[in-house]
């Protein structure tokens, strides 16, 4: 695997898109998270708001342009064809897929880490001027609070699996215009599923379901009674969502002629 | 063949057709657009059917019925009313001496009711003539409001503001309403003697016998409290008002003696008592009357547009096929035989733009065609109550969802120019039109956020899709979450045009610039 | 192991189209062995197939005796240009090289090393994109070179080239071969293989329909035709029609001679003192040999296809 991992490495870092979305990650999450935090107040009377939830808001942005990369870490070579160049020198496929996925993850997770740092720091500072202070009862988060600690590792792991949910998307489904379309559906279409169902049971279901919904559970610090599901289970379904789709890749891979 | 004479119109006829012919022979594009269409009317129907309502009328369950206007849209009209027969022309002439009520406020300690005294601003005291006192007739009236001043109101959508101001004991108001024909005329005067016209009415289906008189009405109370992340929960609660009248004088062929009705009182459920029912007292011709209620457009019930839910997600799959039709081209060097065949490329582009557009146009015409007329069917037989609109608001929704559709399409075509990855192209515009809509409509940020999320982003351009228009004198939680657009409809598609057309004039400069 | 090729029985079909149809032959070192047929024939789908992208539905190819898929360090093995134009256009040559250079276990050394033997060392350092389809060429061929591999496999490599190129690669090719390498280069256009290829496979229609050396191909397209200038037509008609030969007349001065060879014909007329001008024996090209022998396999024809003559 070392040669493999090697070379997906140099191939990662010598396409000039990817410092770009490594920043955009950073950046849109932070930007994001902190014009939620501008955005809400806590008012005298009390307010019944999740603040970590509400610092960690920006991974709604983030996670977007952790989609772009992994798609085009897959869907770029099949486009230009380079992808035979790729099977040529590295016949076993699976290989290729795990190095990818790889080199994918250890990014995201920099790019998640200090994405969620600079959130958290942006929530610190803004959301006292707000009313959310420690006097009334609503500190801003802070990592050393067990929950909040939880919430913002959570974060960054869900970015991870969602860049691994991307890739096999876009290798199952090679086109990068496709797959973008299909991965910014599941991320944003499909948690508003729930919400046109009128069964309860089957809303709660389809809501459990969709990645985003459950994956972003994990943010959650307050009222879990309320979610339809559990923190860590939901991260478990955003995780069954990516190994389905790397599952799904390598299988194709394994049968699909490359094609040019 | 490059044909040197292509500046003509038939040389730009050509292109089109060439990229008609380009679009139509790749099966992906035609089946993506299919996808679309297939989303927008699958998601639409099946929330549809998913959305079963009943309205519990004496604890029997009925269907849920709405008030209809003489307009055709749906009214709330409910109001106390002292009146008498007027025959022909003629008119009606009071004084409002004061204006007092109660309102019910949210509840400090739960379950016990806590009323506080005062009026809430569109609290109305007034002179009216109606087509009977049926819910829904035909009227017009001159009143004074708590917070807004002197109106001239008619057939519930038709309001012409006065002069500022209220009334108290030490300064009344007079009000005078004269017929004449068809035409009603509302005056004011705060002596009785100088009159000032507040305006012209001719109500859609006044006959020549009406009822007049006097009426109070006083809408509910709207508290708006803000949930988790912004999202706000709306309670409206009891509220009355009482106004005094005198110097009460009818002039034409009135018949019969005052009579009163409490219009659209609801009932407990024995049947026979009035919840929350109006008063009437009169000493010496002095009429002291409380009414509770409201004379106006009323929004309250499903939307055509609702059935339309399913757009974002199609609106995707048409975003994926308009960048594919452009990428594709770039990244296997065909884009260099299109532009030997075709030296002027900006043409091209614009060809491709127009191609693009009038697909989407097309699939988003046949899918919202379906959806909403078929959806709105459902959602009647499920019973619920569906704002009703006339054919021409229906045709302006369906042809709104076509052109955010064309639009959307030609914005996502513009942007695979400018940015040549696929991914990259097809976020940015899920990005710019999608997800600021679904922030701004699924309840996770602050009203005024996402009010202006829907004016500055492209996603204005969903505003072509509101069916049921916000009234200025109606106290309402006007949000983007309840289906209410801060642009009007033709603004907030302009606003998506523009940044179309801006997308599209940038790809074309980029492209006559820029090496194939 | 053994640089060598084998193909053996592949068949392969796609949708309704039958891509190859038993495509069998060997591809030997130590000499440039041609790859040809019109297009359509299946030349890079053999190559493919050869290279593990795609999957034959019957028959095996071999690279030294074992499949491609099982290689370790395939690019040590076989160095392969298929289409020169995939590649990320955003990427430096050089990066291109070097991330190819990884997945083999190889340094940056040898990265500079092929780009300095293709050419390529002023422009390496640039993107990619920016190439002309000759540089991208004699980037593929770097990249196909970057495991000093026994075996090499080039896909319509002169395509795009300027004379200078093709006279380069030619000289690569035959200097690789005569090293030991076993060396396949694929093209749909004859004339490309005349001065390159030692030995010839023709493909059509799927299949091999000659397999043989430049020169054997030749001759057997070739008729025995001598064309014969002189003022005495007569008397050179009646010398050569009582050796043996049949004479056809073109014009006034000219005939042509079958059943003779060229050199006797000169000895007869010099004995009988006939005058001539001009003895021409007629060679067929490579072009007229592969033209006759695949006339029945062009995919794209109009007319229906007659019975291949396949000498295989």
């Amino acid at each position: 695997m070392r040669r493999e991992l090697h070379a997906e490495w140099t191939k990662t870092r010598t396409a000039p898109g990817t410092a770009w979305l490594l920043s955009a990650v950073v950046v849109l999450t932070a930007a994001a998270s902190a014009a939620v935090a501008a955005t809400v107040s806590c008012p005298e009377t009390g307010c019944d708001q999740d603040v970590a939830r509400l610092g960690l808001a920006g991974v709604q942005a983030g996670q977007a342009a952790v989609a772009v990369l992994a798609v085009l870490a897959v869907s770029g070579e099949y486009g230009t064809g380079m992808i035979a160049t790729t099977f040529a020198a590295v016949p076993r496929r699976g290989r290729v897929l795990a190095a990818k996925a790889a080199v994918l993850t250890g990014l995201t997770l920099a790019a998640g880490t200090v994405a969620v740092l600079a959130s958290v720091l942006a929530a610190r500072l803004i959301l006292p001027g707000n009313g959310f202070t420690a006097a009334d009862g609503h500190p801003p988060p802070s990592l050393s609070d067990g929950p909040t600690l939880r919430a913002a590792a959570g974060t960054v792991l869900y970015l991870a699996l969602i860049a691994l949910l991307s890739l096999g998307a876009a290798t199952v489904l090679r086109d990068s215009a496709t797959a973008a379309g299909v991965v910014c559906g599941l991320l944003y279409v499909l948690p508003l599923v729930p919400l046109m169902i009128g069964d309860p049971g089957l809303r709660r279901l389809l809501w459990q379901a969709a990645p985003a919904n459950a994956g972003l559970a994990i943010q959650t610090t307050t009222h879990l009674d309320d979610l339809p599901i559990g923190p860590w289970e939901g991260l478990g379904v955003a995780a069954a969502w990516a190994a389905a789709a790397l599952l799904g890749a390598w299988l194709l891979l394994r049968i699909r002629d490359v094609r040019a | 063949m490059t044909d040197h004479r292509t500046g003509g119109r038939d040389g730009f006829r050509r292109l089109v057709r060439a990229e008609w012919t380009k679009f139509r022979t790749v099966r992906g594009w035609v089946a993506g657009m299919a996808v679309a269409v297939t989303l927008v009317v699958a998601l639409g129907l099946l929330s549809a059917s998913g959305s079963h309502a009943s309205c519990g009328m004496n604890g029997v369950e009925t269907a849920c019925t709405l008030t209809a206007g003489p307009g055709g849209e749906a009214v709330s009209d409910r109001f106390f009313f002292v009146h008498r027969r007027l025959d022909g022309d003629g008119s009606l002439t009071v004084r409002v001496n004061s204006m007092t009520g109660q309102i019910r406020l949210p509840d400090a300690v739960p379950g016990t009711r806590r009323v506080v005294a005062g009026v809430v601003p569109w609290a109305k005291a007034g002179i009216m003539v109606k087509d009977g006192v049926r819910q829904g007739a035909s009227y017009a009236a001159v009143m004074v409001t708590a917070r807004h001043g002197v109106r001239m109101q008619h057939d519930f959508t038709g309001d012409v503001a006065g002069t500022p101001g209220g009334v108290s004991p030490g300064s009344p108001r007079w009000l005078r309403l004269t017929r004449s024909g068809g035409t009603l005329t509302g005056y004011e005067s705060v002596d009785g003697r100088r009159w000032t016209v507040v305006g012209t009415a001719r109500p859609a289906a006044l006959p020549a016998t009406v009822e007049a008189g006097m009426f109070v009405a006083s809408p509910g109370d709207l508290t708006v409290s803000r949930g988790d992340l912004g999202g706000a929960s709306v309670q409206v609660r009891f509220t009355e008002a009482t106004a005094v009248f005198d110097q009460v004088r009818v002039e034409g062929r009135a018949g019969g003696t005052w009579s009163h009705d409490d219009v659209g009182v609801a009932y407990e459920a024995d049947g026979r008592t009035p919840h929350h029912p109006g008063r009437f007292a009169e000493a010496g011709g002095t009429f002291t009357i409380t009414g509770v209620g409201d004379i106006a457009p009323s929004a309250e019930g499903t939307r055509i547009e609702s059935t339309l839910t399913g757009l974002v997600a199609g609106l995707i799959a048409v975003i994926v096929v308009a960048v594919s039709f452009v990428t594709a081209e770039q990244r296997r060097g065909l884009i260099r035989t299109t532009f030997l065949a075709a030296p002027r490329r900006g043409r091209v582009v614009a060809a491709k733009a127009l191609v693009v557009g009038a697909v989407a146009f097309a699939a988003g015409l046949a899918a919202a065609g379906v959806t909403v007329p078929v959806g709105a069917g459902i959602l009647r037989a499920n019973g619920n109550a569906v704002l009703p609109v006339s054919t021409l608001t229906e045709l302006r929704v369906v042809a709104g969802a076509a052109m955010l559709t064309a639009a959307v399409a030609v914005l996502a075509l513009a942007c695979g120019v400018l940015l040549r990855r696929g991914a990259a192209a097809v976020t940015a515009v899920v990005g710019l039109v999608v997800v600021p809509h679904i922030l701004a409509t699924a309840s996770v940020l602050p009203l005024g956020v996402a009010q202006w999320l829907l004016r500055l982003t492209p996603a204005a351009g969903f505003a072509a899709q509101q069916s049921v228009p916000e009234y200025a004198q109606v106290l309402g939680y006007y949000s983007p979450q309840g289906g209410y657009y801060p642009l009007p409809p033709l603004a907030g598609l302009a606003v998506l045009c523009g940044y179309a057309a801006l997308a599209a004039v940038l790809a074309v400069v980029r492209t006559s610039r820029r090496d194939a | 192991m053994h640089a060598t090729i084998e193909v053996i029985g592949l068949r392969k079909r796609y949708g309704r189209t039958l891509a190859l149809d038993g495509m069998s032959f060997t591809v030997l070192p130590g000499r440039v062995t041609g790859f040809v047929g019109p297009n359509g024939a299946g030349k890079s789908t053999t190559m493919r197939v050869i290279l593990g992208l795609d999957t034959a539905d019957e028959g095996s190819a071999l690279i030294g005796g074992r499949p491609y898929r099982s290689l370790r360090a395939p690019l040590r093995q076989v160095g392969a240009l298929l289409d020169a134009a995939a590649l990320q256009p955003s990427r430096t040559a050089r990066n291109h090289l070097l991330w190819l250079a990884h997945s083999q276990g190889l340094g940056a050394r040898r990265v500079d090393e092929v780009i300095d033997q293709v050419g390529l060392g002023a422009v390496a350092r640039r993107r990619a994109g920016g190439f002309s389809l000759g540089m991208r060429q004699r980037l593929g061929i770097a990249a196909a070179l970057l495991g000093d591999p026994p075996v090499l496999m080039l896909d319509e490599p002169v395509n795009g080239l300027d004379p200078e190129g093709i006279v380069w690669i030619r000289g690569l090719l035959r200097a690789l071969a005569a090293e030991g390498r076993a060396v396949l280069v694929s093209s749909h256009l004859m004339s490309e293989m005349q001065d390159m290829a030692d030995h010839l496979v023709v493909a059509g229609r799927g299949r091999v329909v000659a397999d043989t050396s430049v020169a054997g191909l030749i001759a057997a397209a070739s008729d025995g035709r001598v064309t014969l200038r002189t003022t005495a037509r007569p008397e050179a008609m009646e010398v050569l029609a009582r050796a043996g030969a049949r004479v056809a007349v073109q014009d006034r001065d000219t005939l042509t001679v079958f059943g003779l060879a060229a050199e006797r014909i000169v000895a007869l007329l010099g004995a009988n003192d006939v005058p001539f001008s001009e003895v021409a024996a007629h060679r067929a090209s490579l072009e007229e040999a592969y033209m006759e022998l695949t006339r029945d396999a062009v995919e794209f024809r109009a007319t229906a296809p007659g019975d291949e003559t396949a000498t295989s």
